[in-house]
């Protein structure tokens, strides 16, 4: 790890200007579970280091009939166990509690959540975020077991690895950024973008920005669902998962929003899947049907047609957890 | 009158400091003017080393000392090997590496400096010049003959080739009613992964001439004999503590280069000097576990009796020899047959040499193997005649009555009632009831499947006869003048209890409360003598130290007491904190004859004052406890899950002393079991390097992944000591890997398989499922 600045601002304002203009130079600490673990892999190196842990305001869940407002530096562990969204967000304490382990939850946050880099292991091993060496890309002919099945044309095959991210985009929330030039509006599903060369980003943010917000709209009996495939349910992240939002009628599906995740270089909406569900009553051969269609424009590499499977699956078994025709645990 | 300790479910004596956070383990230690260690390891798996340049790390801030292989060559002994095994190539094996290296992780060169960061910091801006070699990676390859050679100077690849042989297996080919059943194995190569990974602290004094190392070790006077060899010290100035231990399971009973460095290191600046070894250290560079490969023929009559059984073992040993490396994969050979008398057997065992870590003893040590190898092999016999496989082995079961059983392996199982824990399982399990709801699911599409494991292991080691360093075992007893009972063992538990067991031992001998027993160990200035914690032998064999300890210590208060009460000793017993007859007629106080005995003013003729016994207790045999399992796993059609859904163990491991201590040592003996079966895996790639060397990519399994485990105990003693007890600290790692896998192959049995190689990862059994529904 290499030698750092540490600066511990009071405010949001403050923070913002401590941050450099440029990517590489500073970086937010907010938990410090995915950056720590960087910066130890050498594969950031970050000199100065803008901790948000004095920063009040970031923090709180406040549940009202604007809906659900979920403060940067919520930890995922508060977001899991908070009865308003227990009670009506149900997808999203599906997403967030079975997040690493109880003590990844008990320090991670939101904000860090969505702004996690990804785990692709070339990434990780110095290669860079597209995975190349001597400007030839890695991932095609290498280990892509855990590479993207969606959107995978390159040049980045890593997978967005948020777990927050496809139940928010399911739900409509957005996030407010505050920059130097004031606070900003974004829907989390714009939040995420496909980096095209090695200067750019997976996440539509400035280096000198500071996500201070995430706003939920409210339930309104939209009901949600979420469901996820380890491989050795240890210490590692899904292969596949699924969040799936569903305004219904009954058991009619008025509107249905299918969010796939680990599978893609941003979290995946699957026009198909939400299209198959579309004024269908919900049963296990619609839910069947759902997944298929998820799965059916899949380009999986030469390592991971497994994922593809279990996207399928995945899909299938939130939209059942999400109508409430299974319950955890029976699927 | 008071009810026996022995066999209660008293609280362990080690637990209250140990989860208020008191416990004291190696980093606790501070001592002024210490200095830390840090290495640079090998990148490369096989490759000659150029030069090495250490100006940068020399002139960094805080370091006080670098050292390269060059640097301590003829000044520090080699790591050594203690196996003996007839024609075994033994590579030198230096702390730092010199001119080659041979595995990535191997240390190069050692950083000393004021603190870890700086001595971190500073290993990382050495440069070493590598000359790439080809990396020896599969065992099978390395014995081709155009393999590259590790050890230029030993020729080949082969470590060494150990056959054994019982009856006549050649006879069986020739027989045509024989079927014979051919079968190939992986098991795969674990890491122990201990809580506490590695450390040392070594301190030498120069004014005393005395070296003092704290070291995270199962086996504190094994390390004295061997760190004094290695830095030419006499063994009176060397003193080893194992303090506070988290963990050790196999891995810490060895002596590693590390701790060999520390020592140097402290000679040479006569500082303190710690080392503790970060995660991905331990799994790079702490010694791995398993790994063979087993090629097998079993030759079956009709009705099941398997009658012949022939091996291959390719045991990959990695790059050098650790303490006992080479003689794990014999112990496969010793146990292969099971609780089977089998009357014909033979096991060729290759250890061969590749550009790894080494393997040793992992908890089970050659044992789990061996398990997984005969249940496995019971499972097949079972599908091939199409029996359940319950039936096939009452088949092969010795009657209870044949004991002691003298197997063609050459070993003699002591005593066993494996129909009686089978059934019990069975019971427990409800075995028939599983398999109609079986049927019931597969009709549905839905995959249940029920695994049994009967097993037998060999513990409690051992003879001396059969033992490198001995396999006796020390124990004291003293009773202090406040008449509190002071315990040493030569034994170094490290998370089993024996504080507990050893106490509950002493106290109910001499009827006195278990608060007043205190026991120590893992110093070698405190206790004289001692073997260590490994084998499953701390009770078995150290218990029985201090049993037989104490006995002679009873036997010298008896003389007093019956000396004061004017009756015979013989008619004496100690209960409730008193020496007295049977009736209770005569009757004097513990305290009192303690007071007797130390102040000395009344002792009968031929007595010496004070009460301080110890006793060197030497096995005649190993003992043999045995138990059977049933592991019920739910395999998801469409993912290739796999979900433990229950765990029935049925677990003989003799005499039980106190049934929570047994509890425990199962149930973390099955979870690594499981964690074998289903997730756990080194994996090396073709260069050698190691692709699972965090806890990210390698998966020890966690609490929430488990069912509740069932267990149960039946009760059969051994003659071997006079406590009756066998040993069970490794018991549940060897019996429960097979039922788990056999569970899933049975899941799987409508799909026609036969066999999947560990760890059972849900693509693998995806994959299966789906060219199962195609055909
Ligand atoms: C073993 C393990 C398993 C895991 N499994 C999963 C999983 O299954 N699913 C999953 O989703 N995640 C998983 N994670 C990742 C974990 O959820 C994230 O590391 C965590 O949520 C990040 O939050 P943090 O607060 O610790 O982030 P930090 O490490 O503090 O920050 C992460 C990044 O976000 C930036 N950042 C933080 N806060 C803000 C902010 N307010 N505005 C702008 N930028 C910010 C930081 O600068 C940094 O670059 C796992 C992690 C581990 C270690």
């Amino acid at each position: 790890m290499q030698a750092f600045e540490y600066a511990r601002p009071k405010t949001a304002q403050e923070a913002v200007a401590l941050l450099a203009s440029e990517w590489g130079k500073s970086e937010l600490l907010a938990g410090g579970s995915d950056l720590l673990s960087r910066m130890k892999d050498d594969v950031s190196a970050p000199q100065r280091i803008v901790s948000l842990s004095g920063v009040h305001e970031l923090r709180g869940i406040a549940a009202s009939a604007r809906g659900l407002r979920l403060g940067a530096l919520v930890t995922l562990d508060e977001l899991e166990t908070h009865p308003a969204v227990r009670e009506h967000y149900a997808g999203i304490a599906q997403a967030v509690e079975q997040v690493g382990g109880p003590q990844i939850r008990n320090v991670g946050t939101v904000g860090g959540n969505l702004c996690q880099r990804p785990r692709c292991w070339y990434y990780r091993n110095g290669f860079g975020l597209l995975a190349t060496y001597k400007g030839r890309p890695l991932v095609p002919d290498g280990d892509n077991r855990y590479h993207a099945i969606f959107g995978n044309e390159g040049p980045a095959y890593f997978v967005s690895p948020s777990s927050l991210a496809p139940i928010l985009i399911a739900l409509g929330a957005s996030l407010r950024l505050l920059g130097p030039d004031g606070p900003r509006d974004l829907p989390v599903e714009q939040f995420f973008v496909t980096p095209k060369s090695e200067a750019e980003r997976e996440h539509a943010i400035k280096p000198n920005e500071v996500i201070t917000e995430v706003l939920v709209p409210p339930a309104n009996g939209t009901k949600s669902g979420f469901y996820e495939i380890l491989q050795k349910e240890s210490l590692d992240w899904p292969l596949a998962m699924a969040a799936v939002a569903l305004q219904m009628e009954g058991r009619r599906v008025e509107k249905a929003r299918v969010v796939l995740g680990q599978v893609a270089p941003v979290p995946w909406p699957s026009a198909e899947a939400e299209e198959a569900l579309k004024g269908k009553m919900v049963s296990e051969e619609v839910a069947e049907e759902a997944g298929r269609a998820a799965a059916s424009k899949a380009t999986p590499l030469s390592k991971n047609k497994y994922k593809v499977q279990l996207a399928r699956v995945a899909v299938k078994r939130a939209v059942l957890l999400a109508a409430g025709l299974v319950k955890k645990g029976e699927v | 009158m008071a009810t026996p300790l022995l066999g209660q479910r008293v609280k362990r004596k080690e637990d209250p400091r140990l989860i208020q956070g008191r416990g004291h383990y190696v980093d606790d230690i501070q001592l002024p003017g210490m200095l830390h260690m840090a290495f640079t390891r090998s990148l490369h798996a096989h490759a000659r080393i150029g030069s090495i340049r250490v100006a940068a790390a020399k002139a960094a801030p805080g370091v006080v000392a670098v050292y390269t292989g060059q640097d301590i060559q003829g000044q520090l002994g080699w790591v050594p090997c203690a196996a003996g095994i007839e024609g075994l190539k033994v590579p030198r094996h230096s702390c730092l590496a010199i001119d080659k290296v041979c595995y990535v992780g191997e240390p190069v060169a050692a950083v000393v400096a004021a603190s870890g960061y700086a001595a971190r910091d500073a290993a990382d801006l050495i440069e070493v010049d590598y000359e790439p070699l080809p990396a020896v990676v599969n065992p099978e390859k390395a014995l081709a003959k155009e393999s590259p050679v590790i050890h230029e100077e030993l020729g080949d690849n082969v470590a060494f080739v150990a056959k054994l042989a019982g009856g006549d297996c050649a006879s069986l080919e020739a027989d045509k009613t024989l079927k014979v059943i051919k079968a190939r194995f992986i098991n795969q190569r674990l890491a122990p992964v201990s809580m506490e990974t590695r450390g040392v602290v070594a301190n030498y004094s120069p004014g005393e001439d005395l070296l003092t190392v704290w070291s995270s070790t199962q086996v504190p006077h094994i390390l004295k004999t061997q760190l004094a060899i290695m830095n030419s010290l006499d063994e009176a100035r060397c003193r080893v503590i194992a303090p506070e231990v988290g963990g050790g399971f196999g891995s810490k009973l060895n002596v590693y280069g590390e701790e060999g460095m520390a020592c140097l290191a402290s000679r040479r600046l006569g500082r303190p000097v710690k080392w503790i070894e970060g995660r991905r250290e331990n799994l790079q560079a702490t010694i791995h576990g398993r790994d063979q490969i087993n090629e097998l023929e079993v030759y079956v009559r009709p009705d099941g009796k398997v009658v012949g059984l022939k091996c291959s073992i390719i045991a990959d040993l990695g790059a050098y020899h650790q303490l006992l490396t080479p003689a794990i994969p014999t112990l496969t050979a010793l146990m292969i047959l099971g609780c089977y008398n089998i009357p014909n057997v033979f096991v060729q065992t290759t250890g061969v040499f590749t550009n790894k870590m080494a393997t040793d003893a992992y908890r089970g040590a050659g044992r789990p193997e061996a398990t997984y190898i005969i249940e496995r092999v019971m499972d097949l016999v079972a599908h091939e005649l199409n029996m359940d496989p319950v039936d096939v082995r009452m088949k092969n079961f010795p009657s209870p009555d044949d004991f002691p059983l003298a197997l063609p392996t050459g070993v003699t199982y002591d005593t066993a009632n494996y129909q009686r824990s089978l059934k019990k399982v069975l019971k427990a399990a409800g075995y028939s009831r599983l398999r109609k709801e079986q049927e019931r699911l597969r009709k549905k599409g839905k995959y249940l499947g029920i695994g049994l494991s009967t097993y037998v292991e060999i513990c409690a080691m051992g003879p001396s006869s059969r033992m490198p360093a001995g396999g006796w075992e020390f124990g004291e007893v003293r009773i202090d003048p406040t008449g509190k009972v002071t315990v040493l063992s030569g034994t170094s538990p490290h998370g089993q209890g024996e504080e507990t067991s050893f106490a509950q031992i002493v106290a109910d001998g001499l009827g006195i409360p278990y608060d007043d027993v205190t026991v120590y160990h893992g110093d070698t200035f405190q206790v004289p003598m001692g073997i260590g914690t490994f084998g499953s032998r701390t009770t078995a064999v150290g218990g029985t130290a201090i049993y037989q300890a104490m006995g002679r210590l009873k036997k010298k208060m008896a003389r007093i007491a019956a000396h004061q009460l004017g009756v015979k000793p013989g008619e004496l017993v100690f209960r409730d904190r008193r020496i007295e007859t049977e009736d209770g007629q005569k009757s004097i106080g513990f305290a009192e004859v303690v007071a007797e005995a130390i102040f000395a003013k009344q002792l009968p003729p031929g007595i010496d004052p004070g009460l301080h016994e110890h006793s060197v207790f030497e096995p005649s045999n190993y003992t043999f406890p045995f138990g059977a399992h049933v592991a019920v796993v739910e395999v998801d059609g469409e993912t290739g899950e796999i979900r433990l859904r229950n765990y029935y163990a049925v677990d003989d491991c003799g005499r039980v002393l106190n049934p929570m201590l047994v509890d425990g040592q199962i149930h973390g003996g099955v979870a690594q079991a499981v964690g074998q079966a289903l997730w756990e895996e080194l994996v090396y790639d073709e260069n050698g390097q190691l692709i699972t060397g965090s806890l990210m990519d390698y998966a020890v399994p966690k609490a929430h992944q488990f069912c509740w485990f069932e267990t149960q105990n039946t009760e059969t003693r051994t003659p071997v000591n006079p406590l009756g007890v066998k040993g069970v600290g490794e018991a549940g790692t060897i019996g429960a890997t097979p039922a788990v896998v056999n569970a899933v192959v049975d899941a799987l049995k409508p799909f026609g398989v036969r066999h999947i190689d560990m760890p059972l990862k849900p693509e693998k059994i995806w994959r299966i499922l789906k060219q199962g529904v195609r055909n």
